[in-house]
């Protein structure tokens, strides 16, 4: 089954870079979507739902807190699970972002064995809890 | 000199195999990391012969919270279409000076972000956007300062803490 994935990042190159993990991955991508905020996010959403997003933290307009926020407060996106991706690796800032609504957390470095252990991990637990 | 400046610096000495790693130690293993995972090169401590550093391309990062400071990022010129071609799966000749200068942007803030992480990891920290800039822009004194040499050119990273600039709105004694 190929997962349809938006991709929201204020940084272009950090976009393209994610997209292209994927791919060297194996990870089974379908529609890839990318985002430049929150903003954009659920305006995206609203049109085309995904099986999962990646967010970043840190962005202009909407940043990825408030976007969490968002999703979990709409009644059709909550379900959609989140995964962030950020520099960020403290602890304080991974529990706060997993209390606001993400299911996984990966923290850069990362390498593409590793981001498709989490997404697969995440979409995991979203295919059980939904059986 | 700031309590903090006196806390990088203790974290600059030499560690043992009973100590924890020292900022220096960190620095290192966070290049070697960031470059090896999203980078896909390889680096190795350098001497510091700072004569590349006039022509490097430079990305400066700050950040404040529980610690206050910035850091620099130095990129020579021979090793910046290698290391954003690779970050983007590009031939060099297919790179625009815009993605040039974001991917040294988006490295500097990996590189700090991982680095603070680990040094501090129960801080409370919040990056600015990295800017590009010389490294003629930047003071030495008070910063703990590494080169690398990777296969393509060399990379130079400084960090230093700051004094906090007081808040006008605070109140004061009394």
């Amino acid at each position: 089954m190929a997962y349809s994935v938006l991709i929201v990042d204020d940084s272009p190159v950090m976009r393209s870079f994610i997209r292209r993990v994927l791919r060297l991955s194996g990870f089974e991508v379908g529609e890839c979507t990318e985002a430049g905020n929150g903003i954009e996010a659920l305006a995206q959403l609203s049109a085309h739902p995904v099986d999962i997003i990646l967010t970043d933290i840190n962005m202009p307009g909407m940043n990825g807190e408030e976007l969490l926020r968002r999703l979990g407060a709409d009644g059709t996106l909550k379900t959609t699970p989140a995964v962030v991706i950020s520099t960020d690796a403290t602890n304080e800032r991974i529990v706060r972002m997993i209390e606001l609504g993400a299911q996984g957390y990966m923290s850069k470095p990362f390498t593409p064995e590793t981001l498709r252990d989490e997404l697969e991990r995440v979409l995991g637990d979203r295919d059980a809890s939904r059986a | 000199m700031p309590p903090e400046l006196d806390q990088l610096s203790a974290l600059q000495k030499p560690s043992t195999m009973d100590q924890e790693p020292t900022a220096a130690d960190t620095i290192r293993q966070v290049a070697a990391e960031v470059l090896e995972a999203m980078f896909f090169t390889e680096d190795e401590l350098a001497a510091c012969e700072h004569g590349w550093l006039g022509s490097a391309r430079c990305a400066r990062i700050r950040f404040e919270g529980s610690h206050f400071g910035e850091m620099l990022l130095g990129v020579s010129v021979e090793a910046t279409d290698p290391i954003a071609a690779s970050f983007l799966g590009l031939e060099p000749m297919e790179l625009t000076d815009a993605e040039r200068g974001q991917v040294i942007e988006e490295l500097s803030n990996i590189l700090c972000g991982a680095m603070l992480s680990k040094l501090w990891p129960e801080s409370k920290l919040a990056l600015s956007s990295p800017e590009l800039t010389g490294w003629q822009e930047w003071r030495e004194g008070g910063a703990l300062h590494r080169c690398f040499v990777i296969p393509e050119g060399m990379l130079a990273i400084s960090i230093r803490l700051i004094a906090p600039t007081p808040d006008p709105r605070a109140p004061g004694p009394g």
